[in-house]
């Protein structure tokens, strides 16, 4: 099979595929030729406002008729541009293919017309998308507001670990009258290309299809990249991934950007004493922590990584935390594949510390890590192991604790899903969990259903961020003039 | 040469001051028996001293060797010397610290009490002064310190080896034999410290310059200090740990604050004191220079700054290795070194901070593997030996022969080609050697710590910006 990809650009309904330019991938080997986005730039960003004018003249019922009928076309047996994304995916992806296929046969269920309808209403309401909203009446006799959410101009940074995300920007962009740049990411730069050339083949002079742009060039081009971040074409940048993707950007931030971030995270989890009250209740737990630590092979940031649970430190209490690894291991080996499968690259760099942990049982019980089947590292003290911040790959750290003290203080910014066993514990420790940091509390075993996460991420409103709150007074004449004198 | 391989077969620590050239003219077959008998007879003698080798057998179900492949399982991953838990120090546990490294020796320290030690400086004076080993750490430069538990004697052989190495590579006597015509020793590095460059300075003080008198260190009363370098590693594991972990952090470096913030006033003295004396008493005489590359491009550029070329003699000798590791050298890093310092006798190595034996550079640009080490490329996926075939590439590991107290058996984070099975090199040296370029694995695979104490200053550095930040 090649190993060859092209990369179209595509521009506002243009496809342009004259791949001059060959970029490195990641994972895999991968290499793909992409046209040389410095020929395009004049065209690439939207710099007269007025053609934003257009998404105005359909519906917000429309812009629903067309993600409906869009993701009709994206059954992977007719659709061949998703089936090269999932092609090119199965290389670099740290999913394996089983759940990848999973990720990509199941492309239109993601455009479920009232899930969408739901996710906006929650987060923008429809009618401020679809007008002026009055805000009631205030101080001042006879003024009145009424407010109305814009679709802004926004280049979308994209992260590449999951098609998700390729999938949210596009409904997020639609469902807002926005208008889009998606800058692709070398690890998946087809997904987004293939929704986007499916809209052009299905609508190709629909004013959605007009504003939405998809382009690949290596992060950090300065060439490029002080055209795209100029505000006079862009007002919003949406920019999902690291410090260093994050760190190109800042040097172009100036009054008139707005930057919205989705950083990196970790997860984790709490499980309370009630789950060792017998191994049967173990057991379930089990296979809840399982399927935290797990489901889609812990790549994603809502991945539990390091499992706090209340086992106390006396020799008994190390033994249950031992007994929940020996059951989790078991339980994380039985999960479905198009959930979760052993890792196709385990980071050999965590292998070493896993094995060197092995030899260590005075402080640490491994479980599992022999080959690329995952772990679970039971640490025999109430302190997770050193190396904590390269969990992947299914590797989970139970720490034993005398009480969930210690597991709310070791919560941070960078902590976004925490796990919690039982529903009580969650609703006890809710508030403090939110002051530390933590950014979405789920019933064990829930961190990857990600059902309320599409709107919400991160502890921010990205959709709400998205869209411009323009407000429109209005008062009496004569009150108003009244003020002059 | 039969008497020559006979002592090695019988005994691989003796290498260390047999003369180092006729190393690389056995035969192929014998550099074989010297593994197979060699990897047998040290995983007898230490299997019973060193539980950690004791339970990694057990792991792996080897109880004999019977081809070279069956040590490959045996090789440590190179974590196992850094495998004690952070926690330890920020408890400050160093009984169980030293419980920790008493599994990886067969060196008796159970009989020390670290019960009220507080810090890992004290812990390491502690065990140097009530047992054989001087325990050296690596620089810590990305995280966490390995410990290695040399003895006293090894540290000694060490130093001797490296005269005899320096005396014989280019051909046997063709280089100056330190500890019998001593030079001026420079070292633009600390005098004291547990590090592993460190460690070798008292000795190479007394065995190659015979005396302090005939030194010169940038540093010269100053230790490079083990819970400094060490910071980088705790300070990570305890933001990983939030409020729970930064709390407990800030009163370990609280109490070194002030001592450290001294030295750092004192820093450009020093530097400029020892550009000085460097000029005044040593220029244009013969003198024994080692320092890490990146160390040496670093003292090269501020004296070129200062106008200061062709410093030493004609006959002096420099011990280097290390690479640039990771700084951004600009192309000529290498004729900006030797033109400072005025002298083109080189000798440059690769080697990891557990084992004793060094790979040297020959005038063919291969580090030729000693005897003494049985190496292994192992597949970095897999973990299983590559065949011993020539132009192969995979991760190094090897097992020196040589350290007789602890198990110098390890997988490196390096990825290297390997040569000179099926052909020797065209320097006429015989047996395996390693292809440049020697490049790491990703960042938290290797490290920075796996080759000898590299990069050391750079981790105090960003420990004292660290600590300055802290202190405004």
């Amino acid at each position: 099979m090649s190993q060859e990809f092209t990369v179209p650009l595509i521009i506002r309904g243009e496809i342009i595929d004259d791949a001059k330019i060959e970029h490195g991938g990641r994972r895999g080997g991968i290499r793909f030729r992409a046209p040389d986005i410095a020929e395009h730039l004049n065209k690439l960003m939207l710099n007269t406002p007025s053609k934003m004018a257009d998404l105005y003249e359909i519906s917000f019922e429309d812009i629903l008729d067309y993600l409906v009928e869009l993701g009709q076309r994206l059954h992977f047996e007719s659709n061949p541009h998703v089936r090269e994304a999932f092609r090119l995916s199965c290389m670099t992806s740290g999913l394996s293919e089983s759940i990848l296929k999973f990720h990509y046969s199941n492309l239109p269920g993601m455009f479920d017309r009232s899930e969408m309808r739901a996710m906006i209403d929650r987060s923008c309401g429809i009618e401020y998308l679809e007008g002026w909203v009055d805000q009631g009446s205030s101080r001042f006799p006879g003024l009145s507001a009424r407010t109305r959410a814009f679709g802004a101009r926004c280049v979308h940074v994209i992260a590449g670990n999951a098609p998700i995300v390729s999938i949210l920007t596009v409904v997020r962009n639609a469902l807002t009258r926005s208008d889009a740049l998606i800058k692709l990411p070398s690890n998946d730069p087809l997904t987004a290309v293939a929704l986007v050339r499916t809209m052009v083949e299905m609508a190709p002079d629909h004013p959605i299809t007009k504003h939405i742009s998809v382009a690949y060039w290596k992060g950090g081009d300065d060439a490029i990249e002080s055209v795209v971040y100029d505000p006079r074409g862009v007002e919003k940048i949406i920019a999902w991934g690291g410090f260093d993707s994050i760190k190109h950007i800042t040097r172009y931030l100036q009054p008139g950007i707005d930057l919205i971030t989705q950083d990196p995270k970790l997860s984790g989890t709490i499980i309370g004493k009630e789950a060792f009250v017998d191994d049967d209740t173990l057991k379930a737990v089990a296979r809840r922590l399982a399927l935290d630590i797990g489901a889609q092979n812990q790549e994603g940031c809502v991945s539990a990584r390091v499992i706090y649970a209340e086992t106390g430190l006396d020799e008994e209490g190390v033994k249950r935390a031992n007994r929940l690894g020996e059951l989790t291991f078991a339980a994380l080996q039985e999960l479905p594949p198009h959930l979760s499968t052993p890792h196709k690259a385990f980071d050999q760099g965590l292998k070493s510390e896993i094995d060197a942990a092995r030899l260590q049982d005075e402080d640490y019980r491994v479980f599992g890590g022999r080959n690329n089947e995952g772990a679970l590292i039971v640490s025999q003290e109430d302190y997770p192991v050193d190396f904590s911040r390269i969990l992947a790959c299914r590797v989970g750290n139970i720490v034993p604790i005398e009480s969930t003290e210690t597991a709310v203080r070791s919560v941070n910014a960078y902590t976004q899903t925490i796990g919690i066993y039982p529903e009580s514990l969650k609703e006890k420790l809710r508030n403090r969990l939110a002051f530390q940091g933590a950014q979405r509390l789920v019933s064990l075993g829930g961190a990857a259903t990600m059902q309320h996460n599409m709107e919400r991420q991160d502890a921010i409103e990205p959709v709400r961020r998205m869209v411009k709150w323009v407000t429109e007074e209005q008062a009496d004449g004569g009150m108003l003039e009244g003020l002059s004198k | 040469m039969s008497d020559y391989f006979n002592q090695l077969l019988a005994d691989p620590t003796s290498f260390h001051n047999a003369p180092y050239d006729e190393a690389f003219k056995l035969t192929n077959d014998q550099i074989s028996q010297l593994h197979i008998e060699g990897a047998r007879k040290r995983f007898a003698e230490l299997r019973p001293g060193i539980s950690v080798l004791d339970k990694l057998a057990r792991e792996q179900g080897v109880e004999a060797i019977n081809t070279i492949d069956d040590i490959a399982p045996l090789l440590f991953p190179h974590t196992v010397y850094k495998s004690y838990p952070i926690s330890y120090l920020e408890r400050s546990r160093f009984d169980r610290l030293t419980r920790w490294l008493g599994g990886l020796t067969t060196t008796d320290i159970s009989h020390v009490d670290a019960k009220d030690i507080e810090t890992i400086d004290d812990w390491l004076d502690l065990l140097d002064a009530k047992t054989d080993l001087t325990v050296a750490h690596t620089s810590g430069t990305t995280g966490k310190l390995s410990f290695v538990p040399r003895t006293k004697a090894q540290w000694r052989q060490t130093i001797v080896h490296s005269g005899v190495i320096i005396r014989d590579w280019w051909g046997r006597n063709s280089g100056p034999d330190i500890p019998q015509n001593n030079m001026p020793i420079i070292i633009p590095g600390y005098r004291y410290g547990a590090a592993a460059m460190q460690r070798g300075n008292g000795i190479q003080v007394d065995l190659y310059a015979g005396g302090e008198d005939n030194t010169l260190f940038m540093y010269p009363d100053a230790r490079f200090s083990a819970d400094v370098a060490s910071l980088g590693g705790r300070l990570r594991a305890a933001e990983a740990r939030g409020e729970a972990g930064v709390q407990g952090i800030s009163q370990v470096l609280l109490d070194r604050r002030e001592s450290l913030v001294e030295l750092e006033k004192r820093r450009p003295e020093d530097v400029r004191k020892f550009f000085d004396e460097a000029q005044q008493r040593f220029g244009g005489r013969d003198v024994y220079v080692t320092a890490m590359w990146a160390i040496l491009y670093d003292w090269a550029e501020e004296g070129l700054k200062r106008g200061i070329k062709n410093i030493f003699g004609p006959g002096s000798v420099l011990l280097t290795g290390g690479g640039k590791k990771g700084k951004d050298l600009p192309d000529n890093w290498r004729e900006q070194v030797l033109e400072f310092l005025g002298f083109t006798n080189i000798y440059e190595m690769y080697a990891t901070s557990e084992m004793m034996g060094l790979c040297m550079m020959c005038e063919n640009g291969n580090y030729h593997i000693p005897p003494v080490i049985i190496p292994f490329l192992l597949d970095p996926t897999t973990g299983k030996p590559l065949p011993r075939e020539d132009g192969i590439k995979g991760r190094f590991g090897g097992l020196d022969l040589m350290p007789n107290t602890y198990w110098a058996g390890l997988i490196t984070g390096d990825e290297v080609t390997w040569s000179g099975w099926e052909k020797p090199c065209e320097c006429g040296r015989t047996g395996p050697h390693i292809v440049p370029p020697v490049r790491r694995y990703g960042e938290s695979e290797g490290g920075d710590d796996r080759i000898v104490c590299a990069g050391a200053p750079e981790a105090h550095d960003r420990a004292l910006e660290f600590l300055a930040e802290l202190s405004m």
